[in-house]
């Protein structure tokens, strides 16, 4: 089988790769880890090597090229083989994804990214320094391997070449720097479109006090609205799979697994952890996974896994009795739902006034994805769920 | 290291001048091993002595390591300062009730009454192609026993400094050669000059990083040191010469200085000499590290017959180089 060479996203910040030198000529053949181009990124030159065994084919980027990341740019093909005729290309937005589809270089990278932005080490050497010289760890962006911060960065911050910001002005941590670009690059790149609906959730709390009852025996959970609500979506998205789809440049990917990514608020920003397949997890196992991952995300310690492969985004901030907002598509995904707080309200039941604990739920899709009218149905159908979950769960 | 030095000996060459000199000019020093008289051992080390000192004192043995290194002790014990030849270190097994259990405790256990002036040569290090029995670096096994003293030299001129010192302590000494190391030449002066054990020599300047290396790996960190200047990093090596005793003080103030550190033994990794030498870092110039210490040692494997597997069971140059771009934070 024909094994693609993409352009590797080595940086942080990478967005294209100039193409500076084929190592093997077209038809050549090519042995798994040897040479095979060299790229230039803003920073550097860094040579790549083959992914894998076989004959250099289908070459689509020339010297001098620059190529978005993630971009397939040639195949390495067995003999006789012809490289598959449609090179399917990723956007530059696709370096930023967690499609599951993408390729393992590129997911490597990815994993490192996140990992580095998420769980920032710093030296023995560094954390002494810092303290003698009162400088906030906290403000610094650490340039040694994997992100650590070292005494140099210690220093330059401390001696104002690190915090070249104007007064007043706060330097970004790597979790805002990363929440910077994500939002910039999902609010810019898609186009977002949103529906709003009211739900009532009287059933909902009925069967979450009951989960939590059952299961604070047996399991030593207490799932709470976000657990069961994650449960709901993931299982009402098994036949919505165009919300769990991607845009990928060249037309629209379904997603083979219903990934749940949560937003979740760390001290300098949000990060999406993912409960991977939620739509076969049982209520229970979401919500031990849950809070797994929030007290992983408070600590700083999420893990690449955790917070790579979501296909869909919930967002809850019903916490901060908020009634309603409007969320931010993450790339690749094609919607988010955003629900505020469930609080009593007033309508109309049977044709009179009642008081019934109502939420209002907010759903951003990506328009190239899907349709009002589709995404209409899927946030019927939720709310449908969501009045009567024992009929779902 | 000297400085005027015109002469350059090989390893061997070294080796066997230390014992002709002491043997000259002490008439106790003897020598005891399997084909050490005219064969001159396998590496071809003391060709030569037996001419000139005479079967009493440069004596063949039958094959057997515990009972002629029994004997070493003995003769020790009781007024000569043998100097013991195992061929190979893998061989050490058979000998360490002698080494652990007498030599090392004699002294102790006499109250002071007896002592062991004995000193024994043997070799380590693997890529001679020589597998798994004939390849091991067993030094750690050694320098765990209190009572014992373990020299790992690493030129000709340290080889030469320290084996007189050796001859000369009154302890049992246990002295290392890389197999792989006889025919490296280098600088020795004419003059008469030993070694003090305990006192690290510092074998490359740098700032950005310690690479402390024993016995032959001090070259392979010599070779990575320079790939290294190439990319800008600047890398100090720096040779223990003695794991035991041990100079603690050298090895800390570079880490301080240079705030990384990688040790690269040729023992197995494991509960080996660079997790020791680590330790005592981390210890001590824990609040100067940017990094973790690195530890490179053998694989936990047997030592592979297979040239090509062989090759990659023991730190090289290039991994040496890849470890410490790693721990600069440049790979």
């Amino acid at each position: 089988m024909a094994i693609s060479v993409v352009m590797p996203a080595l940086e942080m910040a990478q967005e294209t790769g100039k193409l500076l030198a084929w190592r093997k000529k077209e038809g050549e053949r090519v042995t798994k880890g040897e040479p095979l181009l060299e790229i230039e990124t803003d920073k550097a030159v860094v040579e790549v090597e083959a992914p894998g065994d076989g004959i250099l084919a289908g070459v689509t980027a020339d010297v001098g090229a620059v190529v978005p990341v993630g971009q397939i740019i040639a195949w390495l093909v067995a003999p006789g083989e012809k490289p598959p005729a449609m090179a399917v290309t990723a956007a530059p937005a696709a370096r930023a994804s967690s499609s599951p589809q993408r390729t393992s270089a590129a997911a490597a990278v990815q994993a490192t990214e996140q990992r580095v932005a998420l769980a920032t080490q710093i030296s023995p050497k560094a954390r002494r320094l810092a303290k003698e010289l009162g400088v906030d760890i906290s403000k610094i962006r650490g340039t040694g391997h994997e992100g650590t911060i070292t005494s140099e960065d210690v220093q330059s911050l401390a001696q104002g070449e690190g915090a070249a910001a104007p007064p007043g002005m706060e330097l970004l941590s790597q979790v805002g720097r990363l929440m910077a670009e994500r939002t910039t690059q999902g609010w810019t790149s898609v186009p977002h479109f949103f529906l709003v609906r009211d739900v009532d959730c009287g059933e909902l709390v009925a069967a979450q006090t009951r989960f939590r009852q059952e299961m604070e025996k047996t399991h030593d959970a207490a799932p709470t609205i976000t657990d069961v609500l994650i449960s709901l979506l993931a299982k009402v998205l098994v036949k919505h799979t165009r919300m769990n789809s991607s845009w990928t440049g060249e037309g629209i990917r379904s997603n083979p697994e219903i990934n749940v990514s949560v937003a979740m608020a760390v001290n300098e920003g949000v990060v999406g952890a993912v409960i991977h397949k939620a739509n076969t997890a049982k209520i229970a196992q979401i919500s031990m996974l849950r809070r797994e991952l929030t007290e992983r995300a408070r600590a700083g310690r999420l893990r690449p896994t955790d917070i790579t492969g979501g296909t869909f985004t919930l967002s809850n901030l019903g916490m901060y009795k908020v009634d309603a907002f409007s969320a931010i598509i993450t790339p690749p995904q094609a919607a988010i739902l955003a629900v505020g707080s469930i609080s009593d309200r007033v309508v109309p039941v049977d044709g009179k006034p009642a008081i019934r604990p109502m939420m209002t739920m907010t759903l951003s899709s990506d328009h190239r994805v899907v349709d009002g009218a589709r995404a209409a149905e899927f946030l019927s159908d939720l709310a449908d769920a969501i009045r009567e979950p024992e009929k779902v769960l | 290291m000297p400085e005027v030095a015109t002469r350059e000996l090989t390893f061997a060459q070294a080796i066997r001048e230390a014992l002709a000199e002491e043997m000259r000019r002490d008439s106790r020093v003897c020598i005891f091993g399997e084909d050490v008289a005219e064969a001159g051992t396998p590496f071809k080390v003391l060709s030569g002595l037996v001419e000139e000192f005479g079967r009493e004192r440069v004596m063949d043995t039958p094959i057997s390591e515990a009972g002629f290194t029994g004997m070493g002790v003995g003769a020790a014990m009781t007024g000569l300062r043998p100097v013991v030849d195992i061929m190979f270190g893998d061989f050490l097994t058979l000998t360490m009730d002698q080494l652990v259990n007498q030599a090392a405790k004699v002294h102790y256990m006499s109250g002071g009454t007896w002592k062991v002036p004995m000193v024994l040569r043997t070799t380590l290090g693997a890529t001679r192609r020589s597998a798994a029995q004939h390849s091991q670096s067993l030094h750690a096994w050694l320098s765990h026993v209190p009572g014992l003293k373990v020299v790992m030299p690493s030129t000709p001129y340290d080889a030469k400094g320290l084996l007189k010192t050796a001859i000369r302590d009154e302890n049992p000494v246990v002295f290392f050669e890389d197999k792989m190391m006889y025919k490296q030449k280098g600088p020795v002066p004419e003059e008469e000059y030993t070694i003090p054990f305990g006192a690290a020599d510092v074998k490359r300047k740098g700032e950005d990083i310690t690479i402390v290396a024993t016995s032959s790996m001090v070259q392979v960190a010599l070779g990575a040191a320079e790939l290294l200047e190439k990319i800008g990093v600047g890398a100090e090596v720096i040779d223990p010469r003695t794991t035991w005793p041990l100079d603690e003080k050298t090895l800390i103030e570079s880490a301080k200085k240079t705030s990384r550190a990688i040790v690269v033994d040729e023992g197995y990794g494991r509960y080996g000499v660079t997790g020791e030498i680590a330790s005592v870092i981390a210890e001590g110039a824990f609040y100067n590290l940017e990094a973790p210490v690195k530890r490179m040692g053998a694989m936990h494997v047997p030592i592979p017959f297979s040239p090509p597997l062989e090759d990659v069971t023991v730190p090289t140059e290039q991994t040496v180089f890849e470890a410490a771009r790693t721990l600069c934070g440049k790979g």
